[in-house]
This record gives C-alpha cells, sequence and structure tokens, in this order.
C-alpha cells in the first residue's frame, strides 16, 4: 500500500460530482443515493464527504463471518469478494462509521474499493478536496488529533 | 503443485484444492445448486459429478462430485461426456418432479433438454430443493436455529420441533438470502421483521426511529465481538452523519 485516498474537507464545495461519478462508475445509474462517497451538506457550498476510511484494524473485517472482507494490498482497500459474501450484513452494523452500505434493491452490501486502485470520484473533484496520493507525500495536520475523538465505544 | 488436466486443460492448483474449483480455474463450467464460496463443500445436490481418471487406469472411469474430490497430480476430469450429461439429467429430472414450479430448477432442466419430468410430479409441489445451503449457513454464523427434520421423502427444513419461532434464531435473513430458490419467506420492514413465524423486536436507532437491527442480533454479535449491545444502537446512516459530524468538528479544532 503506497498510496493513500485523501480527503480535505476544508475545500470542499458540496458540488456532488464525486457522488455522481462513484454511482455511474459502479453501475447504479448517476443516482447519488446509490453511491459510497457522500457529502453531508453543512451550509451553501460547504460539505463533508464522507468515504469509507479503509480501516486499519478493521471492524467490518473483524465482524466478517465468511472472510468475504479482505485487505487489497495492492490499493490498500478492504476488498469485497462476493461470491463469499453471505449478506449476513454484519459488516453494515459493526462499521463505527456507517460505511458500509446495504443495497436494497440487488441485496449486496456496497463499500468503496477505491475502484481497484484508481478512483474515479478523485479525476471529477474540482477544488481537489479528493486525491490519491503516494502515502510519503501527505503530511500529518497540524495539532495533535484528540485520542478520543473517533471514540466508538458506548453507543457512538 | 498438483496439474489436473479439465476436458483437455491443463490447470496448475494448490494441493487440497477440490476438482470443482480446479475446473472453475480452467475456465470450465460445472453446474452447482449446493455450492457457496463461503461454505464448505457438502456434495448434497450431486450436479456437479465429473468423471475423473489417470493415465494408466486403462480407460477407466470413476463418477465422483467434483465439490469433494481433491485433486491428485495427473488427474484427468471429464465434465461434459455422454455418462455425466446423463447423470445430471436423472438428477435434474428428480428434482423438477419435487419442484415442478421452480424458475431455478426449470431453467436448468431446460438447458439439459427436459421440457417435463418423466418421474410423477409431487402432489405438493415446493420450491425447497434440500440443498442445505440455510442450516450451513447458519451453523456457519454460530447459530444454528434451523436444521434438517426427517430422512427420506418427508426431509426437511424446519425449526426444532417443527414449532414456529425457533428460539436461537437472531434474525439475520442469511438463511433466506442464501437460499437459491427463494424458498424461505420472510418479512421486513423500516419497523419489524418476521422470519420462521417469529417476529422480532428491533433495536430502534435513537436519531431517526429505523429499526435497523433485531435485538437478538445486537445481543448474538455484542457477545461474539466483546463489544456492548450499545454499540448497534444507531443506524448506518445516522452513523455515518455523526461521522460527517465528527470529521467537521476535527477539523475546525485542528
Amino acid at each position: 500500500m503506497d498510496r493513500i485516498f485523501l480527503v480535505t474537507t476544508e475545500t470542499c464545495i458540496a458540488c456532488g460530482k464525486c457522488e455522481l461519478a462513484c454511482a455511474f462508475a459502479h453501475g447504479s445509474q448517476t443516482r447519488p443515493s446509490k453511491s459510497r462517497i457522500n457529502i453531508f451538506r453543512r451550509g451553501p457550498e460547504q460539505g463533508t464527504p464522507v468515504v469509507c476510511l479503509q480501516c486499519h484494524e478493521a471492524a467490518c473485517e473483524a465482524a466478517c463471518p465468511t472472510r468475504a472482507l479482505v485487505r487489497n494490498e495492492e490499493t490498500g482497500a478492504i476488498d469485497m469478494v462476493r461470491e463469499r459474501c453471505i449478506q449476513c450484513r454484519l459488516c453494515v452494523a459493526a462499521c463505527p462509521f456507517g460505511n458500509m452500505l446495504w443495497d436494497e434493491r440487488w441485496h449486496c452490501v456496497q463499500k468503496c474499493d477505491l475502484c481497484g486502485g484508481e478512483p474515479r470520484c478523485v479525476p471529477f473533484c474540482p477544488t481537489d478536496s479528493l486525491q490519491y496520493v503516494p502515502a510519503d507525500r501527505v503530511t500529518p495536520p497540524r495539532g495533535a488529533v484528540p485520542e478520543d475523538s473517533m471514540k466508538t465505544g458506548e453507543g457512538t | 503443485m498438483p496439474t489436473v488436466t479439465v476436458d483437455g486443460k491443463a490447470v496448475e492448483v494448490p494441493e487440497g484444492t477440490f476438482v470443482l474449483e480446479a475446473a472453475r480455474k480452467a475456465g470450465i463450467h460445472i453446474p452447482t445448486l449446493c455450492h457457496h464460496e463461503a461454505l464448505e463443500p457438502w456434495g448434497g445436490c450431486r450436479l456437479c459429478v465429473v468423471d475423473v481418471t489417470k493415465e494408466g487406469w486403462d480407460g477407466w472411469c470413476k463418477l465422483v462430485v467434483a465439490c469433494l474430490f481433491p485433486v491428485e497430480d495427473g488427474l484427468i476430469v471429464h465434465t461434459a461426456t455422454e455418462r455425466i450429461i446423463e447423470t445430471r439429467t436423472v438428477v435434474l429430472d428428480l428434482l423438477l418432479a419435487r419442484c415442478p414450479d421452480t424458475p431455478l430448477i426449470r431453467k436448468l432442466a431446460r438447458e439439459h433438454g427436459i421440457r417435463k419430468t418423466t418421474f410423477e410430479v409431487n402432489p405438493e409441489p415446493t420450491d425447497c430443493i434440500l440443498c442445505g445451503l440455510c442450516t450451513r449457513v447458519c451453523d456457519h454464523i454460530g447459530v444454528s436455529a434451523i436444521s434438517a427434520a426427517n430422512r427420506g421423502v418427508g426431509r426437511e427444513i424446519a425449526p426444532p420441533f417443527m414449532e414456529d419461532g425457533p428460539p436461537d434464531c437472531t434474525g439475520c435473513l442469511s438463511c433466506a438470502e442464501i437460499c437459491p430458490t427463494d424458498h424461505i419467506k420472510y418479512r421486513a420492514s423500516m419497523q419489524s421483521r418476521t422470519i420462521w413465524g417469529k417476529t422480532f423486536d428491533m433495536v430502534r436507532c435513537p436519531t431517526c426511529g429505523r429499526a435497523h437491527i433485531t435485538k437478538e442480533q445486537a445481543a448474538f454479535e455484542a457477545r461474539r465481538g466483546k463489544v456492548p449491545e450499545s454499540y448497534f444502537e444507531y443506524c448506518d446512516a445516522c452513523k455515518r452523519k455523526k461521522t460527517a459530524q465528527t470529521i467537521d468538528g476535527l477539523s475546525r479544532t485542528g
């Protein structure tokens, strides 16, 4: 894994192009509701894109009873092996960030797979809020991130 | 690694692989009904029968089920000889007699040239082909709420003592989702879930009120994952919203 998916929320203008590109790339027509990346709008031209974090020790991977979720060493994404999925939806319940999406139409779980190493949302982002860059070129954010900021314990 | 020849195509597979997997690797289609990648092979439907032979067997062939026969070096597999096609046709003929109205079985039978079964049609048509996928998936998850009951023609998939509402069922719906013929019926809405004659109490998301998981499933998963039951309190959509809010908070303070 030498590249990471970098999201810069400050520059997101909530245009929704990433949602359309994602929905289109994954064959569910251009319906933003079927996208694996979603923008939460918090004001005019202000949004927070939320997409699978491809966690290091992923809850979905641990919860899956059939090892249908496996890390793709090449892209760094956690890939869904459809043949092994038994649609038990445990990963949907286990993901603390709500990034495993249940598709009621096709009865399967949808998750971001970084499009196999070429995320389709990235070239459509007009402000470069979404980038897929070499990991060593990313500078960590200024100031320490509070340790419990992403705490997933009691009811979060 | 052993090399096997499937219908004339040589393919190298790891030790312990079964013939079905080797055939699929060679790009040869073998029909199956009871096979699932996530579960242990079972050999229930007998649709994946193939002929295996070896150099020096004087043309003698052995009829085996591909999903359960481990590969050996130098194995020669025939998947579409006359004998195989005939065996498969008989299996499908029998299945069609049991399930005359099931779309999947009718389609498979039609592909093998059967439009009408030559056996006597089941007076009580069913969609269940007894492939055992539902009971195996339930066992695999670790719940084992349903199982096969009785033997012979009376065999069926049922909750313990044939009573509605199996006590161990957590309402995960995996059995219904995996059923190849959609025989297992369930009702799921934003408020409740019913399967095997059991209506489940649901965990309701405190923010949007959607019932997203059954209480039994939350309890089972909490035990298995060693997390508190409140871990499953919020639905996925609300968890996502919370993630966005958390990221916002972080980027403002950072």
